[in-house]
């Protein structure tokens, strides 16, 4: 398979500068209505995940790892992650940002996130 | 605006009721409620219905105007009230402010979910749904997981141990064991969820750090309040019990937009702005009734609604604090953790406990001692959206 870009925007506010993931129509920080629209940067530190076992409807795995991590220029997304064991992870280690498909709905592939550790 | 007061409370038994569907939980529910009032065969001015699932999981819409017919209150004004699992409180709110500006008279609010119709992928895929659609829901988290990874933090943060979890977990199903409307009513032993070999089988892990311990089960149930202005209270049978404050915050969808992800904001602000407005300090409190959708979060609200100061909350639970007879009894119903979580009717069954609690009519080992004011916090989404109630016993 083609080696995919990670394909998420986040969005800048041009009045205070405060970097936002996902879209809001108005800046969290000072209400402002422009934006630039940004790339995730680099690697990314891994803030927090969780191991998740009940799995809603449309996934077939036993398990999923879901974390959310932090870019080099500040955004933050939620992604999956590849692990087998919660002790493969820890707080603050990074990871690579990789893109893929997370979940199958309605029988089409969706793309999103996965994050790989990298020590 | 002038005060109101719950003149009637009722609940069915939350559990999984698979003779009953959603309009008959709404219906047993309410009526218990007009019993209690003693209104007979008298109607209610407007009906308000907490619900958040019966489009996605009953495939039902406009519950509050089937439920008028059920139960013959035409033309009384209706309507239902989604907002996620803090729908319940969110449709009190409604009903107070309606009462409170002198608009309608007595009220009729009910909160209800039939959540077993379907299958535990389907209900987790539902309860999901509330996440961010495109940053949040495609990757498959759950509100457990979101909780899982709450935990976490704040385990890092504040020292919490799996064991502070387990005596939370312990001590509600202690609770819910005596509380026959609660949806498990057994007890659990420390031994039987941590220390034996069949644990990990019994407890097995949910969402890391949580374990199945850790979260409430998915219930189907209903509960209902009457509300009508204080000086009509004495033309009711049962105490009334005073709405003395209420408070309601929002904050961020996604749970890494918040600065600090630890910080329940939505909670320290409705909880605050319920005590300001009852001229009450979270030590005035009797009793409370706190939203322990997962363990972790019966101790993160009782030190945001600043029972203790952040980062105690878990040693006090060790150190008996929380429980019947201690310094702030905390889910003396067994919580969502034992009572169960009919996402709905949660908001509303926590108001109709304390009501009991208020008016003394619990049997000993239940009833916190002379109870003269309660406190409830219901959290929606995770943490997005709570709404706070401070209730006083009338005369
Ligand atoms: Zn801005």
């Amino acid at each position: 398979m083609m080696k995919q870009q990670i394909n998420i925007v986040a969005y800048q506010c041009k009045a205070c500068g405060k970097v936002h993931f996902p879209f809001h129509d108005r800046c969290l920080s000072c209400k402002g209505r422009e934006f630039d629209e940004i790339k995730p940067q680099g690697n990314a530190k891994l803030i927090t995940f969780s191991q998740i076992f009940n799995l809603p409807w449309g996934f077939d795995n036993r398990f999923i790892f879901v974390g959310v991590a932090e870019f080099e220029n500040g955004v933050k997304a939620m992604g999956q992650i590849t692990a087998n064991d919660p002790g493969e992870l820890k707080l603050g280690m990074t990871v690579k940002p990789t893109w893929g498909v997370v979940r199958v709905i309605g029988g089409e592939d969706v793309y999103g996130l996965i994050y790989k550790p990298i020590q | 605006m002038r005060p109101v007061a719950i003149v009637g409370a009722g609940m069915i038994p939350f559990g999984r009721r698979d003779d009953d569907n959603l309009m008959d939980l709404l219906a047993y529910a309410s009526l218990n409620a007009l019993d209690d009032a003693g209104l007979g065969d008298k109607g209610v001015d407007s009906v308000y219905v907490a619900n958040m699932g019966a489009g996605m999981l009953n495939h039902q819409m406009s519950v509050a105007s089937a439920l008028v017919d059920r139960l013959s209150l035409m033309p009384a004004a209706a309507e239902a009230i989604e907002n996620g699992p803090a729908s319940g409180a969110s449709a009190i709110k409604n009903g107070l402010l309606a009462v409170a500006s002198g608009y309608y008279d007595v009220v009729l609010v009910v909160g209800g979910e039939k959540m077993r119709d379907v299958s535990g992928w389907r209900a987790t895929d539902f309860v999901a749904s509330m996440t961010h659609p495109t940053a949040e829901y495609i990757y498959g988290i759950t509100l457990p997981g979101m909780a899982g990874m709450f935990t976490r933090l704040y385990m890092e943060k504040y020292g919490v141990t799996r064991e502070h979890l387990v005596q939370v977990a312990i001590k509600n199903q202690e609770m819910g064991a005596l509380n026959p409307y609660a949806h498990v009513e057994s007890r659990i032993t420390h031994e039987g969820i941590v220390d034996s070999w069949h644990s990990r089988v019994n407890n097995p892990p949910v969402a890391d750090p949580l374990h199945l311990y850790d979260v409430c089960p998915v219930s189907d149930g209903a509960a209902a309040v009457i509300l009508a202005p204080l000086d009509m209270a004495k033309k009711f049978k049962k105490t009334p019990v005073v709405i003395a404050g209420f408070g309601q915050a929002t904050d961020t969808h996604s749970l890494q937009e918040r600065q600090d992800p630890t910080d329940l904001k939505a909670v320290t602000l409705a909880s605050q702005q319920a005590l300001a407005m009852a001229k009450l300090t979270p030590s005035d409190i009797s009793v409370a009734e706190l939203h322990d959708a997962f363990t972790i979060l019966e101790i993160a609200e009782s030190e945001h609604v600043g029972f203790f100061p952040k980062g105690q909350g878990a040693q006090a639970v060790i150190d008996g604090k929380t429980k019947l007879g201690g310094q702030i009894p905390i889910n003396v119903s067994g919580g969502l953790k034992a009572r169960g979580h009919p996402v709905g009717a949660t908001g509303v069954a926590q108001v109709v406990d304390l009501v009991w609690q208020l008016r003394h009519e619990l049997p000993e080992g239940r009833q916190v001692k002379n109870a003269q004011t309660g406190l409830s916090v219901n959290f929606g989404g995770f943490g997005n959206n709570v709404v706070s109630f401070v209730l006083r016993r009338g005369e």
